[in-house]
């Protein structure tokens, strides 16, 4: 079969085949798990139902093999926030897929329990795209799911079996359809507790370290904000700001939302918490401090008065440290620069994820709390740490770590371009020590000896030329201008090798000089993975 | 049953159910309500009774559902059976057993023969944002053999959940309408769109349009960019020859919402509204005086 | 000579509302103008043809007069009375009742109040309709006011915490004096109507009313002049409302207010009435009434509640039942899910998210009344029941039906 790529072109039925395959490919297990990205092109344009019936799939099929730590943060995420009756669903019986239970997922079961048992509904996880419309096929429903999975969690859900209890005595308080799988969990989890009885350690009862947050704390590690620098805003009063403007010179709490979600676990709580997260800051004295924003992903529709609406019904405080906005310019770059978790259908939200960010004094960001509920003073003693951070040195260049280039950095494109001119105009012949010499009044045409020691400052040249533009390949993301450069010095050194392809001598200086000009000129688009993947060690 | 005579029964159904529910026991009215031996109204007037009967008995529930279900029943018969349940879904922490049944049933006669039965079933799923019934009205909009609802109902209940993927169909539909009425709809749609502004501009101060379109241009515009309608009111009422029922319209925006500080120093505008009060319709100079009992002049 | 009357015991203009149950009110000299002996001043109520009329009270159960004399004392103390307004002469117009202070023949004092009662939507005047649907387009203030936290506090998510248990009723007479307070910040003359769902209401379904649709339709159209055409819930215009009967001459489908208040005599029995007829009249239609989740987004909403809210209220004062200490007031067996014990505070209100409540808590505290000081910031059940204050003063609530008297 043709092998299908995933972009917003694809017919749902064909998503379907294409995780189907995914699926049953273990070395593509991670392109899968990319595929549950909200921001991924395949989403683009599509409505929300039909992103439920995507993600819903993908979660389907990881429910058949192992699910590994890096899908369970989804898993968790749909547990903790979700509200579709498919999503949660999956969800649940993707969790049954892990290699062993754990402690800390317990909470996670009960809470979508609680999310999703007024609203339970028949689900088929059978066919993609198949809705239920009888509760006697080869059916299920949310609640049965996560019933099921507390029975898989058995002794480890110990925590929660206060929960179960309540549901059991008091019978009125949980659907009569399922008194038997609630007596089933029941059981489950009442027995023999493994952790006590074997004296295991607690390791199993904490969420695996590869999950939760992102942290940059190395201030050298954080990505600048240049492409950023210039995005205007407008807040809850009308007034306009740049980012630079408010988000330069104090740490910063920064939440995305809409107006327009449908989802009360999600933007509505996330303000709502924000409100907390300012109480707080206010009751330790650090308002004028820290400032704290809210930035709509829906700045057409979220304008102003709406956003001041918005804040203000949930208690969020409204002042010149503390603003909701919404970007009137510079919007793209914004969500490139955040990598934000949000996709589109036209200019509405079809699914984001929890997204708060934590910014420094630079206004770079230096931690983020995804998907999963973030804790509002765990997020305070970051902005807190920020605070008292000092300003970072210019980064070092021996330690061994790269690093990722900033804003005030530019030896790169630098040393690239004088490299590029050095090389470009330097001496590679007589003819050229000649007219260098008659430019400057020295001599006529006689020969100059061309001394060897020159050929290796000329290899040398090229090869540092070469390097330098590859780097600043890999920072821009475009390798156009290193393929010339390449070309041009592989031109030179030919005419150089006695071949008697002189000729090729001056072509090689042409694309030399464009490909290091063209390098120079060339702007940061994205971090490079390289990058990335070393900021999120430290 | 012929059409005319399924009217009638409808009718007469409408009749018995308002004519007050009976004071029918639980029980009684469960047994007449299931009960294909009596007769449609007797059945019809029964129905409001199980209610609550249907959220104490699992074996109730599924009978009530039964009759939804069966495409023997006669159809008054069947909206009842709906309505009844639609009734009890409101206790929603009693009907919690209920809903999985319930749900699956409403989608099972979403694709009934019947027009107003699938009507309401897919109002009701729309309302729940259920993705079953988005799908089966976007399907029928883009392809109207496969249409379940005439398109100004599929507009309808689409506008209920702004995620739906309706925007784009909208337009086309505005475009190209098929009729007024689905036009209308496809505008009200619209109305959660910021990016239609220009078309509701446009729109508003279109004299050929009909009055309704006017109209929900201008609460759309309203709604997206309402500093915008200010604008196009005051500039509407300013025209003498403008219609008097979109000026009356933008009066009203102008009395209920507007900036008062800007209104009261506008000059121009507080004359013309004087002069309304001399030479207008019954309405505009109603209209006028509240906006000068607001703002004065 | 000169007097100063307060009406609820406040100075605040917007305190001068009275219901059919006696409000504290006190009057005092603030000028004696020589007099050497306490003041004999005598108070009455002067009316309008149409408008409200009072009766005073000398204690608050006491009978009921046309007029009052007090004693006032030289030193400027105040004097305490009562005022009620006489059932069935409800105020139409803010002000349209005047109480007056005459010491002999000279005027000393006058204050303007209204017997604010809450009506047959069908039946209130054109001024009144005007003012109710002006405010209510301003709570809306096209899907950005105030009336979005009403939206937000009925949705799916909320549902338990009003819905299917005996919650039902005290949860929803909380909600509808939260909203009816704000409406009245906005325009104090205001008092929500209610719709009679089992008799006819052709002026309410109307283009200058609550607006007209069919079931042809659905779609509810107004005039160019009603100000509700601007309505707006969830970022979409208008209002989706389908009428399964001919809204000119036809009713809603459920029990009649007699079977309704037949139901039984206790609490038990009587609140099954949410499913018939509160749950067939909000079925009695297609469009966003007719489902919790987006029944809120249709104002006729409010209306449908206000007339169950006043079947409660009937039914108590049938039955006796204000009273939370009364089993049959109220079921309380200690089964009953969070929210919908006697004791228990009310969601949003008390501001407490996180299971097994919903996770934000729109709108805040209870709006605050400057006439009464029920229910609080954060009510409980219990408040809800004593509403007219008959079992304890402090805690009525500030309103009152037409037809549902005082014992």
């Amino acid at each position: 079969m043709p092998q299908l790529a995933a972009t917003r072109a694809l017919a749902e039925s064909e998503f379907a085949q294409l995780v189907d395959a995914l699926s049953s490919e273990p070395d593509r297990g991670n392109e899968l798990i990319d595929l549950l990205r909200e921001d991924h092109p395949v989403y683009d344009q599509r409505g929300a139902a039909a992103t439920v019936r995507m993600r819903g799939w993908i979660l389907i099929a990881l429910s058949r093999s192992a699910l590994n730590d890096n899908a369970l943060l989804f898993v968790l995420e749909e547990l903790d926030t979700g509200r579709d009756a498919y999503l949660v669903a999956a969800a649940a019986r993707a969790l049954r897929s892990y290699a062993n239970p754990n402690a800390a997922f317990a909470p996670f079961v009960i809470r979508a329990i609680d999310n999703i048992r007024y609203h339970d509904e028949p689900v088929t996880l059978e066919r993609y795209g198949e809705y239920a419309t009888s509760t006697t096929d080869s059916g299920t429903t949310p609640v049965r799911e996560l019933l099921a999975t507390l029975v898989w969690l058995g002794p480890h859900a110990r925590e929660v079996l206060r929960e179960i209890e309540s549901w059991r005595a008091n019978r009125s308080g949980f659907s009569k359809k399922f008194w038997n799988e609630v007596d089933q969990a029941f059981d489950a989890v009442a027995g023999i507790d493994p952790l006590r009885e074997s004296n295991h350690d607690t390791c199993c009862c904490k969420l695996p370290s590869s999950l939760g947050n992102t942290h940059s704390w190395s201030p050298g590690s954080r990505n600048d904000c240049e492409a950023i620098e210039s995005t205007v805003f407008e807040d809850h009063d009308g007034a306009t700001i740049a980012f630079g403007e408010f988000f330069r010179g104090h740490p910063s709490v920064v939440v995305f939302f809409y107006t327009r979600c449908d989802n009360p676990q999600k933007c509505s709580l996330t303000i709502t918490k924000l409100a907390r997260l300012q109480k707080l800051l206010a009751d330790q004295g650090l308002t004028e401090q820290i400032s704290t924003s809210a930035i709509t992903y829906d700045p057409a529709f979220d304008v102003p008065e709406r956003l001041s609406g918005y804040g203000r019904n949930r208690g969020v405080r409204l002042d010149a440290r503390h603003r909701m906005l919404r970007a009137i310019d510079g919007v793209d770059a914004l969500r490139n620069h955040f990598k934000l978790g949000v996709n589109f259908i036209e200019s509405l939200v079809n699914r984001h994820r929890i997204e708060v960010y934590i910014l420094d004094v630079d206004g770079r960001v230096a931690a983020s709390f995804e998907r999963i509920h973030w804790n509002e003073q765990e997020v305070i003693n970051r902005a807190v740490e920020l605070l008292k951070e000092e300003r970072p040195p210019p980064p070092p260049s021996e330690t061994g770590r790269l690093v990722a280039p900033s804003r005030s950095s530019t030896a790169l494109p630098v040393a690239s371009t004088f490299a590029s001119l050095g090389l470009a105009f330097f001496p590679k012949c007589p003819v050229c020590w000649a007219a260098y010499l008659s430019v400057l009044g020295l001599t006529g045409l006689e020969r100059i000896p061309y001394a060897p020691w020159l050929q290796l400052a000329l290899i040398a040249l090229v090869l540092l030329n070469v390097v330098s533009v590859w780097m600043r390949g890999r920072a821009t993301g475009r390798m156009s201008a290193f393929a010339l450069v390449a070309a041009g010095a592989i031109a030179i050194l030919i005419s150089r090798a006695g071949l008697g392809l002189d000729g090729a001598g001056p072509w090689g200086v042409a694309l030399t000089l464009a490909g290091s000009l063209l390098s120079a000129l060339s702007r940061e688009k994205t971090t490079p993975v390289l990058w990335r993947r070393l900021a999120t060690r430290v | 049953m012929s059409k005319k005579g399924i009217k009638r029964a409808a009718k007469s159904a409408k009749s018995a159910m308002q004519a007050g529910a009976t004071s029918l026991s639980p029980r009684l009215a469960m047994t007449t309500a299931t009960n294909a031996g009596k007769s449609v109204k007797e059945r019809v007037a029964a129905m409001p009774n199980v209610s609550q009967a249907v959220i104490e008995s699992d074996a109730q529930l599924q009978a009530v559902l039964k009759v939804l279900r069966s495409k023997d029943e006669p159809t008054p018969v069947r909206l009842a059976a709906l309505q009844a349940l639609q009734a009890a879904s409101f206790a929603v922490i009693e009907f919690e057993s209920c809903r999985g049944d319930y749900l699956a049933t409403l989608r099972a006669v979403a694709t009934d023969s019947d027009l107003e039965l699938r009507q309401r079933v897919l109002g009701i799923l729309a309302r729940e944002n259920d993705g079953f019934a988005q799908q089966r009205l976007l399907e029928g909009l883009q392809n109207p053999e496969k249409a379940l609802l005439p398109p100004e109902k599929a507009l309808q209940l689409l506008g209920y959940d702004v995620h739906a993927d309706a925007y784009p169909v909208a337009r086309e539909i505005v475009k190209h309408p098929p009729s007024d009425a689905a036009k209308r709809e496809a505008l009200r749609l619209l109305g959660a769109d910021a990016s239609s502004k220009p078309l509701f501009e446009k729109i508003l101060r279109d004299k050929e349009e009909t009055r309704e379109i006017r109209q929900i241009a201008a609460s759309s515009l309203h709604a997206i960019a309402p500093a915008a309608l200010q604008k196009h009111a005051r500039e509407m009422l300013l025209d003498p020859k403008e219609y008097s029922d979109i000026q009356e319209t933008s009066l009203t925006a102008l009395t209920q919402f507007g900036d008062a500080g800007k209104v009261e120093k506008d000059e121009t505008l507080m004359k013309r509204i004087s002069s309304l009060r001399g030479v207008g319709s019954t309405k505009l100079k109603q209209g006028a005086r509240l906006f000068q009992a607001k703002y004065g002049g | 000579m000169t007097a100063d009357l307060e009406i609820n015991n406040s100075a605040n203009p917007r305190a001068r509302y009275v219901t059919w149950f006696p409000s504290p009110c006190r009057i005092r000299l603030t000028d004696a103008s020589g007099a050497t002996a306490p003041v004999s001043v005598t108070l009455t109520g002067r009316s309008t043809a149409t408008g409200g009329v009072v009766r005073f009270r000398r204690t608050q159960s006491g009978a009921a007069a046309t007029s009052l004399s007090l004693q006032l004392p030289i030193n400027g103390a105040s004097m305490p009375f009562f005022v009620s307004g006489l059932f069935g002469r409800p105020s139409l117009a803010d002000g349209d009742v005047t109480i007056e202070a005459r010491a002999g023949t000279a005027l000393i004092g006058a204050v303007k109040l209204m017997v604010r009662i809450r009506k047959n939507a069908n039946t209130l005047t054109v001024a009144e309709r005007n003012r109710f649907i002006g405010a209510f387009a301003q709570l809306n203030n096209q899907g950005a006011g105030r009336f979005v936290d009403f939206r937000n506090m009925h949705t799916a998510a909320a549902s338990p915490q009003a819905h299917g248990a005996p919650g039902f009723l005290p949860w929803h007479r909380a909600y509808l004096l939260d909203l009816e307070r704000e409406l009245q910040g906005i325009d104090s003359s205001v008092a929500l109507p209610y719709w009679r769902f089992d008799q006819a209401a052709p002026n309410l379904f109307s283009l200058a009313y609550l607006g007209f649709s069919t079931s042809a339709n659905g779609t509810v159209q107004f005039s160019s002049t009603n100000p509700l055409q601007f309505w707006v819930t969830d970022g979409v215009q208008g209002i989706n409302r389908r009428p399964f009967f001919n809204t000119t001459s036809g009713f809603a489908s459920g029990r009649t207010e007699a079977q309704t208040l037949a139901l039984g005599a206790q609490y038990a029995a009587f609140r099954n009435m949410e499913s018939n007829p509160h749950g067939s009249a909000h079925t009695s239609f297609g469009g966003s009434i007719s489902s919790i989740p987006t029944a809120a987004r249709d104002p006729l909403f409010f209306l449908l509640h206000a007339n169950v809210d006043r079947l409660w209220a009937k039914w108590q004062r049938q039955n006796n039942r204000f009273d939370p200490t009364v089993a049959a007031s109220f079921t309380n067996d200690g089964s009953n899910p969070i929210g919908h014990n006697l004791a228990d505070t009310m969601w949003p209100w008390n501001g407490i998210t996180g299971p097994p409540r919903p996770p934000t808590a729109p709108g805040g505290a209870m709006a605050a009344s400057p006439s009464v000081t029920a229910p609080g910031a954060q009510p409980r059940v219990r408040n809800s029941l004593d509403f007219q204050g008959r079992i304890n003063v402090a805690s009525r609530l500030g309103f009152d039906y037409d037809d549902v008297p005082m014992p």
